[in-house]
């Protein structure tokens, strides 16, 4: 009787939670892999902006895979939520499942993923300045000569893009030869390929290298390691690379560590403004426009060195 | 009754986990959720039922998901390097039953246990995909006949569906209904006896890893127009769960024993507790969990049924 009674009690108070809660608005989010420290760091911002706001959120996790990513989506679609956000998701890939969160009335905004015509707009860094930015550092800091290794991650679409801008900096500039490159091509064990890949072309080009060049800022915290290990110190070598974070900003500032510099991605705020633009779009009825006539919702993503990285670790 | 618990626990349990669901969900229980979740149930069951066939002769298949990775990828280069999509889907299938048939020559003809030969085979189908791709996905237009295999509908019922009950009644069919299932049965069950009854048990295994191979070229190429991409690693999530399914699957109907049955049983509780937790608002670690708990607790209720170690696989 009394477990009746439990049964009975806990039936309504889930029912209650939930009528409550289905008043809120509610959000989907899928992060293409939590795993990956941006991803998440875009993934946990939205649903921090969100609670905030008193919205129900839903933070799913592809692990990487794209047919999970393709179900996760379908699910969000089919559970009725209010509006999605997609942390670097593959809008190419993904097309027949963004069309169906546009035919379901969904608003979608997608951060990092690049253009659709099925989502709202894309929150990106323009990807093209921040490689040249990079570039023209590890460049500037060699003194416009000398050799450099490069680490190269080709399956993501912003990666590819720092890469490719590498190249023309480095066709315009022929003095520094690109003396070894390793292209990263396993993503759920990508710390394993960039260790091995790297330390086989440092041990092979030992000596004959002035910098390395890493397309993002997991890839340069493995080479720092792996510099350590070989005694080099500060200096030494240059390292540079892109994302930005806690992490890149200690080393950055460490007497201890190779990097030297990074493009800083604001991560966290492009979740924010993924929230915001939700709310002014999908609850207010604002306008797509009002926020960004094009594609894309760009934002700025500072050079971080040891001139200015007390200004970030302070945030 | 510990009989009846043996038997069908596992289905009851999925079943009420599917009427809370139900209840619960908002939207679980329309046409177009459920058919959503059949959808999303379909590479998973024709992926499972390939292992399911492996696993009756008494032998793994742990390459099942990487062959299928190399599948989709050398059918999407191919489409998307111009060849016609009917050619590349033929090479797709080929290249996953080639693998197949690799496993069971190694593991019938040289003797390499079929745990050993098929982490290997894995392994090499794993660096092909990154060979063939260098880690890049194929993308482009592809043709609306090819990308109908995964996405038409015939009668309103989707192509995927309707794929993986040919795939998974055919496989019953084969196992329950005929001499070759009886005789890979008896292989997997008693290969000694099998042998001196006069049973080919070595040919009956060579089936068994070429059938897991052809089932995952199926798979691959539903995955490739699913996506309309193909990418290395893309049915790398697929082993976990295709032997969770599976052996979820011998916890139920004949328990002990692969069955074709229980594995579709088994992909669809998978599935089906994937869609009802986001439908429900749950965070996305609770999956994982879930999936982890769900097969420790049918597997030990049942094997402490039947008190029998056929789980320990």
């Amino acid at each position: 009787m009394k477990l009746r009674l439990l049964l009975s009690l806990g039936v309504v108070a889930f029912a209650v939670t939930r009528a409550v809660s289905a008043q809120a608005f509610e959000l989907g989010v899928v992060a293409f892999q939590m795993s990956s420290e941006t991803h998440a760091r875009v993934a946990n911002a939205v649903e921090a902006a969100a609670r905030e706001k008193g919205w129900d959120v839903v933070v799913l996790n592809s692990n990487g895979t794209l047919q999970t990513h393709s179900e996760q989506i379908e699910n969000l679609v089919q559970s009725g939520v209010d509006g999605i956000v997609l942390a670097m998701s593959k809008p190419v890939e993904f097309d027949a499942q963004m069309q169906e969160v546009k035919d379901a009335g969904i608003p979608l905004i997608t951060v990092m993923s690049g253009a659709s015509p099925n989502a709202l707009f894309d929150i990106q860094v323009n990807e093209y300045a921040v490689g040249s930015e990079s570039a023209l550092y590890l460049l500037g800091q060699l003194g416009y000569e000398g050799s450099i290794l490069t680490d190269r991650f080709e399956s993501n679409v912003g990666t590819r893009i720092r890469g490719k801008v590498l190249d023309v900096v480095l066709s315009e500039n022929q003095a520094v030869k690109e003396v070894g490159s390793h292209s990263m091509a396993r993503t759920k064990s990508w710390q394993e390929d960039v260790r091995n890949g790297m330390n086989a072309l440092i041990m092979q080009n030992a000596g004959s290298f002035d910098g390395i060049w890493a397309s993002f800022d997991g890839q340069a915290f493995i080479i720092d390691d792996l510099l350590k290990q070989q005694g080099m110190q500060k200096g030494d070598v240059v390292l540079v690379s892109t994302d930005g974070g806690p992490e890149t900003f200690r080393r950055i500032k460490s007497p201890d560590s190779m990097l030297m510099a990074t493009v800083a991605i604001p991560f966290e705020a492009m979740g924010e403004a993924a929230v915001d633009a939700m709310q002014k779009i999908a609850v207010e009825g604002a306008e797509k426009e009002t926020i960004t006539s094009g594609p894309y919702l760009y934002m700025k993503a500072d050079l971080v060195d040891q001139s200015n990285v007390d200004n970030f670790i302070k945030e | 009754m510990r009989d009846f618990i043996a038997k069908y626990g596992t289905a009851l349990a999925g079943l009420l986990v599917f009427v809370f669901l139900l209840v619960f969900a908002r939207n679980f229980a329309s046409s177009a959720n459920l058919l959503n979740v059949l959808k999303q149930t379909s590479f998973l069951a024709i992926l499972a039922t390939g292992f399911t066939f492996a696993l009756l002769t008494s032998e793994l298949d742990l390459s099942f998901a990487n062959l299928a990775s190399l599948a989709a990828v050398v059918t999407g280069g191919l489409i998307a390097g111009g060849t016609f999509w009917g050619l590349a889907v033929v090479a797709g299938l080929a290249v996953a039953t080639l693998g197949g048939l690799v496993n069971g020559f190694l593991v019938t003809g040289v003797k390499v246990p079929s745990l050993i030969a098929t982490l290997g085979t894995a392994a090499i189908a794993n660096g092909l995909t990154f060979m063939i791709t260098g880690g890049v996905a194929f993308v482009g237009r592809w043709d609306p006949m090819f990308l109908a295999l995964a996405r038409g509908k015939i009668f309103g019922i989707p192509v995927l569906v309707v794929v993986m009950a040919a795939v998974v009644l055919s496989a019953w069919f084969v196992t329950r209904k005929t001499r070759l299932g009886t005789h890979m049965l008896a292989t997997g069950e008693a290969q000694e006896a099998a042998h001196r009854a006069g049973i080919a048990t070595r040919r009956m295994k060579l089936i068994g890893l070429t059938l897991s191979g052809f089932a995952a070229g199926i798979a691959a190429v539903l995955l490739v127009a699913n996506l309309s991409s193909a990418s290395p690693q893309m049915a790398g999530d697929y082993l976990l769960n295709g032997i969770a399914a599976v052996l979820l699957g011998m916890t139920m109907f004949e328990p002990g024993r692969p069955n074709i049955a229980g594995t579709f049983v088994g992909a669809l509780i998978i599935s089906v507790l994937a869609n009802g937790l986001v439908l429900l608002g749950a965070p996305y670690y609770l999956q994982d969990i879930m999936l982890g708990v769900i097969v420790i607790a049918s597997v030990s209720v049942s094997a402490s049924v039947l008190k029998k170690a056929a789980f320990s696989v």
